[in-house]
């Protein structure tokens, strides 16, 4: 019921995410599949069910903060088990969009922090170097030790190279046109 | 061997992806080795680029398409009209990418705008799982075993990319997929039933969060130990590493990929296909099992059902 009154900004803050998703979710039932099959619900990480009764109720500051889209792996698994066919993921893109337009600071700072760093290196390289962006990870998050055991142990097998670490970056100057130009747009869509 | 290559060669394009040139190169050696022995010919795109991943995906809807379309226009102007790409999240990405595109022809032009062009030909995009299973053929694969898998009891471990969700990827079902249950069968090896084949690892949560990480790969680990599995075989890198890394404080049981299986099955070496790579050496169990490093003798067995 709360999907039909509301103030006209409520009701365009879900109106808009319904947009950008594509994803119908006055079509959902709050069956509650969804949180049921979510690998990363948890106490404190909601999940899916209540965070579309959050967005069609146009609670947008809660939304914006929920740390559900955050975490949210894009599995799939509610997609598949939604008997309106509700791909989450989707709607994990719009609102994580939409809280960067609008300056909203991340709920979850490390998750944030890793794909800032994954995305840095591809801007730079063209692919990601996952053992560069995991050490500025564990730098930035003050762990510089983390998982060294297992990563020497991988170095001494030949699994991954010390190269990985030391060489620099050949520049994609394709990629990195890719990423100005999407930055452009972004700026000239966001609000 | 030389002649059956050149009979039977299938020419495709290969998108490795970051992970394969970084920390799995377990994956990629075994998937090019089995896809020599399996006849395929595999082009790598030139100047190929990272799909964007969980990041961009999750962050920059464009930026994420745009990637994927690089990617695309790159393949559409190689000879072949099949893509194989073993990590399941950029072939997932690249085929959802491909989807969007063609059903939302605003977000086309934009894509089409960033990335400075469209490609030439729509490729086919294939799971590298997939097209062994569906392209090859499980009797062709079968009839070049020479060192059937058996005695090696083996949980199949999906992941969520490769199947779900179904409407993005139209592979296998997303709840009891099958095809690589099926494969292994006809490598020869023990497959083990059991309800954790498509139960998400956590994937690109392993460093930002890595308890939920623990949390979800101990339930998969303990669930594969419990059914007295020799090894989980999995299709995924992210998949790889989570379990091997996250799924017990000190494991010890063998996450392997599934190519792997397949190049021990038809002789090669566990060496050369990346075994002495991993954090939990397969190396004891394959010993027990009767697959250390001396070749077999090269007569071909024949595999029952």
């Amino acid at each position: 019921m709360l999907r039909l009154t509301g103030s006209p900004t409520e009701r365009a803050f879900s109106q808009e995410i319904i947009r950008m998703s594509g994803q119908d979710l006055l079509e959902c039932l709050q069956c509650g599949k969804c949180t049921g099959s979510c690998p990363i619900a948890s106490k404190t990480v909601t999940g899916p069910r209540r965070l579309i009764a959050k967005i069609l109720a146009g609670m947008k500051e809660e939304a914006l903060k929920d740390p559900t889209w955050w975490y949210c792996v894009s599995c799939g698994t509610c997609a598949g088990r939604c008997p309106v066919e509700i791909n989450m993921y989707e709607v994990s893109t719009a609102l994580c969009e939409m809280a960067e337009a609008q300056g909203v600071k991340p709920s979850e700072p490390h998750i944030h922090l890793f794909e800032t760093l994954f995305l840095d290196s591809v801007k730079k390289g063209g692919r990601v170097r996952e053992l560069k962006a995991v050490m500025a990870f564990n730098i930035r998050t003050m762990n510089p030790f983390k998982d060294m055991v297992p990563g020497m142990k991988l170095m001494l097998r030949g699994a991954v190279s010390p190269k990985d670490l030391m060489e620099k970056e050949k520049p994609d100057p394709a990629v990195a046109r890719i990423f100005e130009r999407a930055e452009e747009r972004k700026g000239g869509h966001g609000k | 061997m030389e002649n059956n290559r050149e009979k039977h060669s299938i020419t495709a394009s290969y998108y490795p992806g970051c992970s394969l040139e970084g920390t799995a190169r377990a994956y990629d050696l075994s998937s090019r080795a089995v896809c020599w022995e399996l006849s395929i010919d595999l082009q790598e795109l030139p100047k190929w680029s990272c799909c964007g991943s969980s990041p961009a995906l999750k962050t920059d809807k464009l930026l994420s398409t745009a990637l994927s379309a690089h990617n695309l226009n790159i393949a559409g102007a190689q000879p072949s009209d099949d893509l194989l790409i073993p990590c399941p999240f950029c072939f997932r990405r690249l085929l959802s990418a491909q989807q969007e595109m063609a059903e939302d022809p605003e977000l086309k032009r934009s894509v089409e705008e960033t990335v400075e062009g469209s490609p030439e030909k729509p490729v086919n995009i294939h799971s590298l799982l997939g097209f062994i299973h569906d392209r090859v053929g499980l009797d062709a694969v079968k009839e070049k075993v020479v060192r059937p898998l058996a005695g090696m009891r083996v949980v199949p471990y999906y992941g969520c990319y490769l199947v779900k969700p179904h409407k993005t990827t139209q592979y296998d079902h997303p709840e009891q997929p099958v095809s690589l249950d099926e494969l292994l069968t006809a490598l020869g090896a023990d497959v083990v039933d059991w309800d954790f084949k498509t139960e998400c690892c956590g994937a690109g949560l392993a460093l930002s969060k890595t308890d939920t990480v623990e949390r979800l790969c101990g339930r998969i680990v303990k669930e594969a130990k419990w059914k007295r599995a020799d090894a989980i075989v999995v299709a995924c890198q992210l998949c790889q590493a989570n379990l091997e890394m996250r799924g017990e404080k000190k494991g010890n049981l063998p996450v392997l990929y599934f190519t792997q299986l397949i190049g021990l099955a038809l002789g090669l070496s566990p060496e050369s296909l990346g075994m002495k790579k991993h954090l939990i050496s397969p190396m004891p169990m394959l010993k027990a099992k009767g697959f250390g490093e001396k070749r077999p003798k090269a007569s071909r067995v024949e595999v029952g059902e």
